[in-house]
């Protein structure tokens, strides 16, 4: 393979900062001088003008009332994931009968019954926490039931053979097996959740997020909604970057 | 069949990978210098990571030496010589995608053979490496023994001189790689091919080849060559023989000390490429 | 375990699958028809089945499935040419690969619904903030998987072509293509069934035509019965959707 490496940029992740300054320039070019400002607004400006978007009141409480509800749904998601999980995929019986029932739940279009959600719920956090909870709970259950259902059995007869009862078990060898799993899920039950308290905040427009989103857009006003739209981003990315941290501090044992 | 004039020079080659520095370099090949024969059968033997399958693909163009020639009769060897050479690769090389026929046909495909004469050839081949039977069939369906006797089918119906087989017996058992050499010892009697062969197993060496080339530890080089003077096509009994057995322990003499070295070398350094 | 064991179980694990549904069908029945579950909250499941036949037989739901299936369709259709373009171009270089895989992969991970709002403030409530949300989202998911079905080729059978005299047509067509190919549908169908949830999302929350602007309109008038067979109908439609696109998917990976 001919070595092109001397005349292309190392390290890479100085290409990728290339990369993101490239486009950031590219976004700063076109709002300025090709885009109707009506429209599009360009970086800079969004920069500077955050601190008049967290003085406009009612945002910084919207904000932190989407991060409690993000928080708070991902914790309830991963604690009936898992249980919901391991109860599941305990018993090849209850795996049999229940998982195609949860694979066809993963499977249905949720957001065809946001509004019912916001019906029976109210347009306040409890709607949003709950429809996140209903995006984050599939796919951290799928991931407990495959953690616990792909042990190889020879780890289990040696624990028998060993003496082993049934709860040490469970608590030595299943439990443990199945954590990387757990982990793997947490990250797609994680997206799962961001995606739903999103939806539901976006939905009601009355309130919080979705309100001022809609105030934003019908008065024109990109600096401000590109404003809180990067802020609501970075909530995102630090919240899979400290669940990236904790995972890996916990699993640090991985299997193939 | 008669062994003839220089079909391959191989002239102080020399490579490494990666520059001294890095933390990948490693020199895998020193001045290694050898002459094949037309109609010759050589296997180039050695221990891990001497640099055998390295040589093989600079014969074969597939790598560019640091230093050193190879000529392939006239020609001075910088890329792939599709008309003149073949190759049989260890790993599985055979498309998962195509059957076993489509595979040898996309061969000729490749090397740009006329369309008519495809399935004419490929059959043949096929027949040749006793699997008609299964042309038919996906590679994933076929054993390991079969699949490598595919892989050899798609380089004989390329019809080159020169054959190269990088340890194609490596991934299989004991007992299919005594039949697949026996029959592969048949088969090269009919044809006039060159044959270079690389093999970590002495009774392989010794049973398919005119001669041995026995490489040293890496950085490799060749250390010595042994003659085996025994007619094509190899008997099965062959093995049985005192000769072979005489060949095999000089064989075995003129390699134990340099796999020690390179067992001792990789346990150091960890295993690398 | 043996033949017979095998059976029972599978026997009785179907007993608790179909038992299950129905236990909860039937506690939705008799709440709402005689435990004095208000309708307005959870309508009877007979009323919403009447209403459904009504639904279909008037063909009140043709407009809105024309303009999802339309918004969905177009979505699908740029988010796959730019996708497999830009993700093969991708492919041909590991330096542009360790480049732009994990960018590609990180904006993935942000919820990209977030920016719905700014599509409708450029294109308005109209379709055209439905078809660029979902064919920004549904990108990703083709362009990663032609940058993997592509990029990461077996090198043993691009050296063995090559070894055979191949050229670059050749090899495209002959070893690159079918290799990736497996990767790459798989891809499209995963981008097909964002695009798809992209679109409906979207029209729920902002929009004023289509499925999803549909069931939201029904609720804020809180005509539930209506509206949950309307659910009922964009779910069964979603499935029926993503059923034929699975199916595609196997046939064009069964050759």
């Amino acid at each position: 393979m001919p070595d092109t490496s001397s005349t292309l940029i190392r390290p890479l992740w100085l290409m990728r900062l290339t990369v993101i300054a490239g486009l950031l320039a590219f976004w700063e070019a076109a709002a300025r001088w090709w885009v109707d400002p009506q429209f599009l607004s360009p970086p800079s400006r969004v920069f500077l003008s955050l601190p008049s978007l967290f003085d406009t009141q009612g945002v910084p409480a919207a904000l932190g009332i989407a991060f409690c509800e993000f928080a708070v749904g991902f914790a309830i998601s991963a604690a009936i994931g898992l249980a919901v999980g391991l109860a599941i995929g305990l018993s090849r019986l209850s795996r049999r009968s229940f998982m195609p029932i949860i694979l066809l739940l993963y499977a249905t279009p949720q957001i065809t019954v946001l509004p019912l959600f916001i019906l029976y719920f109210g347009i306040g956090p409890a709607s949003k926490i709950a429809f996140g909870v209903s995006h984050g709970i599939f796919p951290i259950i799928v991931t407990v039931v495959a953690g616990v259902q792909n042990i190889r059995p020879i780890l289990i007869v040696a624990a028998r053979s060993m003496g082993a009862k049934r709860w040490q078990i469970f608590r030595w060898v299943i439990f443990p097996h199945m954590i990387p799993s757990f982990f793997a899920g947490l990250r797609l039950g994680m997206a799962g959740v961001l995606l739903g308290v999103l939806l539901a905040e976006l939905y009601v427009s009355t309130a919080g997020i979705g309100y001022f989103t809609q105030m934003f857009t019908e008065s024109f006003d990109p600096t401000k909604l590109l404003g809180l739209i990067s802020v609501l981003a970075l909530m995102a990315i630090a919240f899979n970057v400290a669940l990236r941290r904790a995972e890996i501090h916990f699993a640090r044992w991985r299997q193939n | 069949m008669t062994i003839g004039d220089v079909a391959i020079r191989i002239k102080d080659v020399s490579h490494q990978f990666g520059e001294p520095g890095d933390a990948q370099f490693v020199r895998v090949l020193q001045h290694a210098s050898l002459d094949i024969l037309r109609g010759e059968l050589v296997c180039l033997i050695g221990p891990s990571g001497c640099g055998k399958s390295t040589l093989l693909n600079v014969i074969g163009g597939l790598i560019r030496p640091s230093s050193g020639t190879v000529e392939v009769g006239a020609n001075l060897i910088h890329g792939p010589l599709p008309r003149e050479i073949a190759f049989v690769f260890q790993e599985n090389a055979l498309f998962p995608w195509c059957t076993i026929i489509d595979n040898v046909r996309l061969g000729m495909v490749f090397q740009g053979v006329s369309k008519d004469q495809h399935e004419d050839r490929a059959r043949t081949s096929l027949e040749a490496v006793g699997l008609s039977e299964f042309m038919r069939y996906y590679p994933e369906q076929l054993s390991g023994g079969m699949r490598q006797r595919a892989a050899l089918a798609r380089a004989l119906s390329l019809e080159t001189n020169i054959l190269l087989m990088d340890e194609p017996f490596g991934a299989l058992d004991e007992q299919t790689r005594m039949i697949l050499g026996e029959d592969l010892s048949v088969l090269l009697a009919r044809t006039a091919k060159t044959i270079v062969f690389v093999t970590h197993s002495l009774g392989e060496a010794v049973f398919l080849a005119d001669r041995v080339a026995i490489f040293s530890a890496r950085p490799g080089t060749i250390k010595a060559t042994i003659k085996i003077d025994e007619p094509h096509p190899r008997k099965p009994g062959f093995v049985t023989t005192e000769k072979f057995a005489q060949l095999r322990n000089q064989l075995y003499g003129l390699l134990h000390d340099e796999i020690r070295k390179g067992v001792e070398f990789t346990a150091v350094m960890g295993p690398d490429s | 375990m043996n033949g017979q064991q095998e059976q029972q179980e599978r026997w009785l694990s179907r007993c608790l699958q179909i038992g299950f549904v129905l236990v909860l069908l039937l506690l939705w029945y008799l709440g709402t028809t005689y435990w004095g579950i208000s309708g307005i909250l959870l309508p009877n499941p007979v009323m919403v089945l009447h209403d459904l036949k009504e639904v279909l037989g008037s063909g009140e739901f043709l407009p809105d499935l024309e303009v999802t299936l339309f918004e969905v369709a177009v979505a699908f259709a740029l988010s796959c040419v730019s996708g497999l373009a830009l993700g093969y171009l991708i492919s041909r270089s590991p330096y542009l690969i360790a480049v732009f895989e994990p960018l590609l992969s990180s904006v993935y991970s942000i919820p990209i619904i977030l920016f719905l709002p700014l599509f409708v403030l450029f294109f308005g409530l109209g379709p055209w903030s439905k078809i660029a949300l979902g064919a920004t989202i549904s990108f990703f998911p083709i362009v990663l998987n032609t940058i993997a079905g592509f990029g990461y080729v077996d090198r043993i059978f691009i050296t063995a072509a090559r070894s055979m005299g191949a050229s670059n047509a050749q090899m495209f067509r002959y070893v690159l293509l079918p290799a990736a190919l497996p990767v790459v549908l798989t891809g499209l169908r995963i981008g097909f069934t964002i695009a798809l949830l992209a679109v409906l999302g979207s029209e729920t929350i902002a929009s004023f035509a289509g499925l999803g602007h549909r069931i939201a309109q029904l609720a804020d008038a809180m005509e539930t019965v209506r509206m949950f067979a309307y659910i009922t109908f964009a779910v069964a439609i979603a499935a029926g959707l993503n059923a034929l696109v699975s199916s595609l998917e196997r046939q064009a990976k069964r050759r």
